[in-house]
């Protein structure tokens, strides 16, 4: 199929947004982000008078619970979260790209300097170090195997500047660098209580370049008060900055905006019911399929929120598109293979979320729903699409 | 999953509860840089709340199918007690007070609830429990780490935390049952005792064993039948690991305090063939296999007192370092040797990931230690 509208739209070449306002209307409404260009220098300062010009877009971040960590205090407190909201800005100019996010967050929290259990509020942004024509989305949790991130975070620790600049591959992966020309800002005004944050990076850099017409980027944000650190945090999905100076590459467009808005998609009961029939509770926790053991694969409660319908897709058809390693492989142990000499016992193989090939290659285990009619595709994504509800987590 | 697996044996019949162990330690290791709270190695009175603050009951380790368990990390105040000064210079100085007091209003910590134990007067009892990391097996700390930053040493199991990919999040604190495991508030990192892997290296015992006034500690890799260690662990099975229902197959072992005074009855008069401290309790410790421990231990004891050659006395009396202390014959230097290491290279022969990560950028090691090269033959 993906072929067969490439195929189409391989005649066309310079791209007009005005001729397809229309069919991409909806996901340059919501997924969209307009940066504006600038000529003057851009820095991390959070009280630039430019972000006064620069119009923002609300983007919506959502508690992760796709995989479940084992701070049983920072657990309990996940149903108790609300949907993040933050306001986010990006001005360019013909070096640098800024990025201008605030959140409200009444009470601010700072890792102290002598305590065990006081944690950071904290922000990042992540940008694919490829994207564009024939490239498929990252997995939003720090990319994967075939698509490494880049990862710039702010956290608040008390007396020092905690900023780092990771290249990750998923979980377990991330990688500090140090990145020429990357810098970051978070200040908290106490009147409107709001935390602001400003990330700078060259538009190129070493790991990736973003001069392109359409920019993925995702956002997640930490609050210390509800204890979060690490993958305990709220995240967006892909959303895609518009830079004007540059051309968008329509197939690109084509493959991002695929499934915006997913109400117009299908039909979501069809697709739950689509979901059971071919066993994804087999494996995958959702909404009130529950039989799964869990960490077997994925929690699906959340997914609607943080991932996008062309990531749903690809997933649902070509699973080793997208390899996660899971979680630290050693969190389930095999308590029924022999031990070592010094009664270690091996990793529980079932916990993990791939095999290994002959060919050394990595595959899912979730094996290909390709067979799929378009229309069950399409309903399926539109129902994991309405997945959005992490207050029954335990 | 290591090839070869260090291991230490604590005799807690002989611990006298003196926190040398704790000294040596903590003068090597954690009295600086945002580790002044920690203890690596401390010595807790059982039944007790223990060091951190009921860290029995704060989960962590592998349910029965070996699944890692929530747990909880514990308070700086409420469970581990910061570090307190008293006002010593102002007493000695040209004092308004001749009180001594310390610099803050402590709620909790380390030995708080010291010799208080349990049972009644004259049949209370209580034991010394010293804890260094267990160096697990199937260490709780490292399945627990989201950014895969704890290790083992494959030349010898000890478990080590890779401080270039720790970023603090300490869900390791959370993994571990044990609560051996420690935030450096300072550096925003996770520290642990590391067994004392540069003394090892050059053959020397961890400092806390070296140091033990009672010689209760022994220490060795555990695959060497003429160690000691061994002998303990799996001739004799004396030596017992803490918890083992925990699920992380702990490598300090312990002779468990069933030798114990007897209990006094209402008259006074001690009671023939009775125990202090109740089997249940050391079972719920030690599981078990303490039963067939305690027989062991006493039949050992009738042999000796009837003048007879008891192997397993002879070692629990700890005749010699030497013996005790069995690090392989340098075993470190030959692996050296076999990889043509000299001079400061002796550093490298080890995981040395401890001071540099596998994925940064590597860093000789001489410009962390500034170690010159030695200029031996």
């Amino acid at each position: 199929m993906k072929t067969a509208f490439k195929a189409t739209l391989a005649a066309l070449t310079a791209f007009s947004i005005s001729a397809s306002a229309s069919e991409f209307s909806d996901f340059y409404k919501y997924e969209v982000l307009n940066a504006k260009k600038v000529s003057k220098e851009l820095t991390a300062n959070v009280n630039d008078s430019v972000w006064k010009t620069v119009p923002g877009k609300y983007v919506y971040l959502y508690p992760q619970i796709s995989v479940r960590l084992n701070d049983k205090k920072a657990n309990s407190l996940i149903p108790k979260k609300k949907l993040q909201r933050a306001l986010v800005k990006v001005a360019y100019n013909d070096e640098v790209i800024a990025v201008y996010v605030s959140w409200k967050d009444d009470t601010p929290s700072i890792q102290a300097k002598y305590d065990t259990d006081s944690y950071a509020d904290g922000v990042s942004i992540e940008v694919p170090n490829k994207f564009g024509k024939g490239i498929t989305l990252p997995y939003i949790g720090m990319g994967d195997e075939n698509h490494p991130v880049t990862v710039y975070l702010q956290k608040t620790v008390a007396g020092r500047d905690y900023q780092k600049v990771f290249v990750s591959e998923g979980f377990g992966s991330l990688t500090e660098i140090k990145e020429k020309g990357a810098d970051i800002s978070m200040k908290y005004n106490k009147q409107t209580h709001l935390w602001t944050a400003v990330f700078v990076r060259p538009l190129k850099t070493e790991n990736s370049n973003l001069k392109a017409g359409l920019v993925p980027i995702a956002f997640a944000i930490w609050d210390g008060k509800f204890q979060e650190r690490d993958g305990n945090k709220s995240l967006s999905r892909w959303k895609f900055i518009r830079l004007k100076d540059y051309n968008v590459d329509k197939d690109y467009l084509s493959y991002v905006a695929w499934g915006v808005p997913y109400k117009k998609l299908g039909d979501p009961a069809r697709g739950k019911q689509l979901t059971i029939q071919n066993g994804c509770n087999g494996c995958h926790r959702y909404d009130d399929q529950k039989v799964a053991m869990p960490g077997l694969a994925p929690n699906l409660s959340d997914i609607g929120g943080i991932a996008n319908a062309p990531y749903l897709k690809e997933s649902i058809v070509n699973p080793d598109d997208v390899i996660i390693r899971n979680l630290n492989p050693n969190r389930h142990y095999n308590k029924y293979a022999k031990p070592d000499k010094f009664k270690a016992y091996p990793n529980n193989d079932m916990y993990k979320w791939y095999t290994v090939g002959s060919d050394g290659k990595k595959h899912s285990k979730m094996p290909p729903f390709a067979h799929l009619s378009e229309k069950d595709i399409n309903d399926i994504v539109a129902y994991l699409k309405t997945l959005r509800n992490w207050k029954d987590f335990k | 999953m290591s090839k070869r697996q260090l291991a230490m044996v604590m005799d807690l019949n002989k611990c006298i509860g003196c926190q040398t162990c704790t000294v040596a330690c903590k003068t090597q290791w954690t009295n600086r840089n945002g580790r002044e709270y920690m203890y690596w190695n401390n010595v807790e009175t059982q039944p007790g709340a223990g060091y951190p603050r009921n860290w029995m009951e704060a989960g962590g380790g592998f349910d029965e199918n070996g699944n890692l368990q929530d747990g909880i990390i514990p308070d700086m105040v409420l469970d581990y007690g910061v570090p307190w000064d008293y006002n010593h210079d102002e007493l000695f100085g040209n004092a308004d007070t001749n009180i001594l007091s310390p610099d803050s209003d402590p709620v909790w910590g380390p030995n708080w609830d010291e010799d208080v134990g349990a049972g009644d007067w004259p049949n209370s009892y209580y034991f010394y429990l010293p804890r260094i990391c267990n160096h697990c097996s199937n260490p709780g700390c490292l399945a627990a780490c989201p950014r895969e930053a704890i290790f083992k040493r494959e030349q010898d199991g000890i478990v080590l935390v890779d401080l270039d990919r720790c970023q603090g999040y300490r869900y390791c604190i959370a993994g571990c049952p044990y609560k051996k495991i420690y935030f450096n508030p300072k550096l925003s990192k996770s520290e642990k005792c590391i067994f004392c892997f540069p003394r090892i290296e050059r053959g020397l015992p961890p400092a806390c064993a070296h140091q033990c006034v009672g010689r209760i500690r022994f220490v060795g890799f555990l695959d060497d039948e003429e160690g000691q260690v061994y002998k303990l662990v799996h001739k004799y099975k004396v030596a017992l690991p803490l918890r083992p229902d925990m699920g992380t197959q702990p490598n300090v072992y312990y002779v468990p305090p069933v030798l114990s005074p007897p209990t006094f009855d209402e008259s006074g008069a001690p009671v023939e063939g009775s125990e202090r401290i109740p089997m249940e309790f050391l079972e719920k410790l030690f599981g078990p296999e303490v039963h067939q421990a305690a027989k062991t231990l006493k039949e050992e004891m009738e042999k000796r007192k009837r003048g007879e050659e008891s192997e397993l006395m002879d070692i629990l009396i700890a005749y010699s370092h030497k013996d005790m202390f069995r690090l392989d014959e340098n075993y470190y230097q030959q692996i050296a040797e076999q990889q043509g290491l000299k001079g400061s290279e002796f550093f490298k022969i080890v995981d040395y990931r401890y001071v540099q990560g596998p994925n940064t950028e590597k860093v000789k090691v001489e410009s962390y230690f500034d170690v010159k090269e030695s200029k031996e033959g």
